[in-house]
């Protein structure tokens, strides 16, 4: 997309300027707060609005112009979308069947199919308003498949869900793109963008602010610190002068005197090094810990602000007992 | 098989299957069902106990019973209800998402409104059929016939297509679903403005001159001819208007949604 803007009356730009190019087989993880504008562009991608000025191309094909053929290569599962609670799986994915051209005897192999797909043979003939919010966000992505869609638009797909769910859709997503789906995904999760994404867009005020892979993003805001644990605090003056030869070392804090600090760039790859250093001049280790910058210290770094309502992924930590 | 014809034959499945999701709600929901089976048989049952002696006043028609006489205003009175959940069916779609689904694939627009409309049709169809079974323990009697039946029948599903279409094109235009809930009394400006229970002749004057402009007074003249077998109402200008009604709110309604589509 192209200086992609939406405005909505009252001059309120919900995008407003976005530039972006996401690659056929990648996932492509678009990041940002409620109210920043995440939904808006998937409307416009999915041809559900028009933008206000700039021009996007999905799978090829202009989002206005040729809104009939993007529609066509395009699967959608949008965060509110409503699923008939009074309808069964199978005949909401028989009736997308038809929506999408397909024959009845068609629509039903494929019904069957996906069912089974996402796990709800059981339930397929069962009413939807008693299917858990799980087994909806997945009826909800089977429905986005009906048609091999070669541009998967998921808008928050895990928004709710329990670890569990949220986990089998992730193996579900990366399944599709596995067989070449490209993904275009939405959320204010973080882990779910560093679990999923292979490029990460950050999105804030209708604009794109920070773009790249997870850890490119992370590396920009700074470098993994390694934290050892000394069985001794005397050893931790000797500790920080050896460990300047592999990074900056973090000033002593006087609530852990047994605690050393150095950044490495290498992250868990300086572990063995660290360790081996230490030994050879007798200084004994409790543990080494690594915690790496998250995406929220990234997303804190590009628009000051922390993802409301977002879950902030714990630091990543390995430890290593000796 | 022509491009065009395939397109159309791939329109038709769409407009099916839309009807048959329409459709099967309709028959699961309990709050739907209620006003369009009950609430007229309903009102049948006051009117056919409450002013029955009506049958004896000078230039009453010369029909085998009232009940036989006042079916045809249920039928409208269904036909009215039937477009009016369509309406409240579709602004609870757009309310709820469920519109932005079907949009987002790849369906010409007018099947989108046509496949609503061919649920209302279907709905009306059973229950104009229901009504009339329903009255013949009650003293209903048809010397129209079953061909006259039938043509009755058909009347009242175009004419609830009508109503349906402006149902539609209101709640397209405005997405309100509580909009279209407080439309249901209008049901009644429409239906007692048209001689639904009572011969036109018999009407006061201002509402006579009324029911003149209102289509349902054509329908349900119609379908009394149909049923009762007489010249009580003409069928062709009961289907002229049922067919002409359709036909300009299934176009408003289209309207509506290209507007939407224009400026959301």
């Amino acid at each position: 997309m192209r200086d992609l803007v939406r405005e909505y009356k009252g001059g309120i730009r919900a995008v407003d300027g976005l530039d972006l190019d996401v690659a056929t087989g990648e996932i492509y993880g678009f990041l940002g707060p409620n109210g920043a504008g995440k939904t808006t562009c998937v409307r416009i991608l999915t041809t559900l609005l028009r933008p206000t000025s700039g021009r996007a191309l999905v799978a090829g094909c202009d989002v206005v112009r040729d809104a009939d053929l993007v529609r066509r290569s395009i699967g959608v599962a949008l965060q509110e979308a409503a699923i008939d609670p009074l309808m069964t799986g199978r005949e909401l994915l028989r009736m997308q069947g038809a929506l999408h051209g397909l024959r009845a005897r068609e629509a039903r192999g494929r019904a069957s199919d996906l069912l089974e797909r996402v796990g709800l043979v059981e339930a397929g003939d069962r009413r939807i308003g008693g299917y858990s919010g799980g087994m909806r966000r997945r009826l909800d992505l089977a429905l986005a498949l009906v048609h091999r869609p070669v541009v998967l638009f998921l808008d928050e797909p895990t928004t709710g869900l329990d670890p569990t769910s949220r986990a089998a859709l992730w193996r579900e997503v990366r399944a599709l793109n596995n067989e070449g789906t490209t993904v275009f995904l939405t959320t204010q999760y973080l882990e779910e963008a560093e679990q999923l994404a292979d490029r990460v867009g950050i999105i804030a005020r209708g604009r794109l602010v920070a773009e790249g892979t997870p850890n490119d993003l992370k590396a920009r805001v700074g470098m993994p610190t390694l934290h050892i644990e000394l069985a001794e605090a005397e050893h931790a003056g000797e500790a920080r002068t050896a460990l300047e030869g592999i990074g900056p070392v973090e000033p002593p804090d006087p609530r852990a005197p047994t605690r050393v600090g150095v950044r490495s760039a290498s992250g868990k790859g300086a572990i063995a090094p660290v360790v081996r250093l230490l030994d050879e001049r007798g200084i004994a280790i409790v543990a080494v810990e690594v915690e790496s910058p998250s995406l929220d210290d990234v997303f804190i770094a590009v628009t000051g602000t922390g993802l409301e309502g977002g879950a902030v992924q714990p630091p990543e930590a390995e430890a290593v007992e000796s | 098989m022509s491009a065009a014809s395939g397109t159309l034959a791939r329109e038709g499945r769409v407009v099916l299957a839309l009807g048959r999701r329409s459709l099967t709600i309709q028959f699961r929901k309990a709050q739907l069902l209620m006003p369009t089976f009950i609430l007229p048989l309903m009102l049948l049952a006051v009117i056919a106990s409450g002013t029955s002696a009506a049958q004896g006043l000078r230039g009453f028609p010369d029909v085998a019973s009232y009940v036989a006489f006042i079916v045809p205003g249920t039928i409208i009175q269904g036909t009215i209800l039937a477009g009016l959940t369509a309406g409240i069916a579709l602004a609870s779609d757009i309310e709820f998402g469920f519109f932005d689904r079907l949009l987002a694939a790849p369906v010409n627009r007018v099947s989108l409104v046509l496949g609503r409309l061919a649920a209302t049709i279907g709905l009306a169809l059973l229950q104009s059929t229901f009504f009339l079974l329903v009255a013949m323990p009650f003293g209903a009697r048809y010397s129209g016939g079953v061909d006259g039946a039938i043509l009755a029948i058909a009347i009242a599903a175009i004419t609830a297509a009508g109503i349906g279409g402006i149902a539609a094109a209101i709640a397209l235009r405005t997405g309100s679903l509580s909009l279209l809930q407080s439309l249901f009394p209008f049901m009644f400006v429409l239906l007692f403005t048209a001689p639904a229970f009572f011969p036109r002749e018999l009407l006061n004057p201002i509402l006579r001159d009324v029911a003149a402009y209102n289509p349902l007074t054509y329908v349900v003249e119609a379908v009394r001819g149909l049923l009762s077998g007489t010249s009580v109402g003409d069928p062709l200008t009961g289907f002229a208007a049922a067919t002409g009604l359709a036909l300009v709110t299934t176009g408003l309604a289209v309207l509506a949604l290209r507007e939407r589509l224009r400026t959301q």
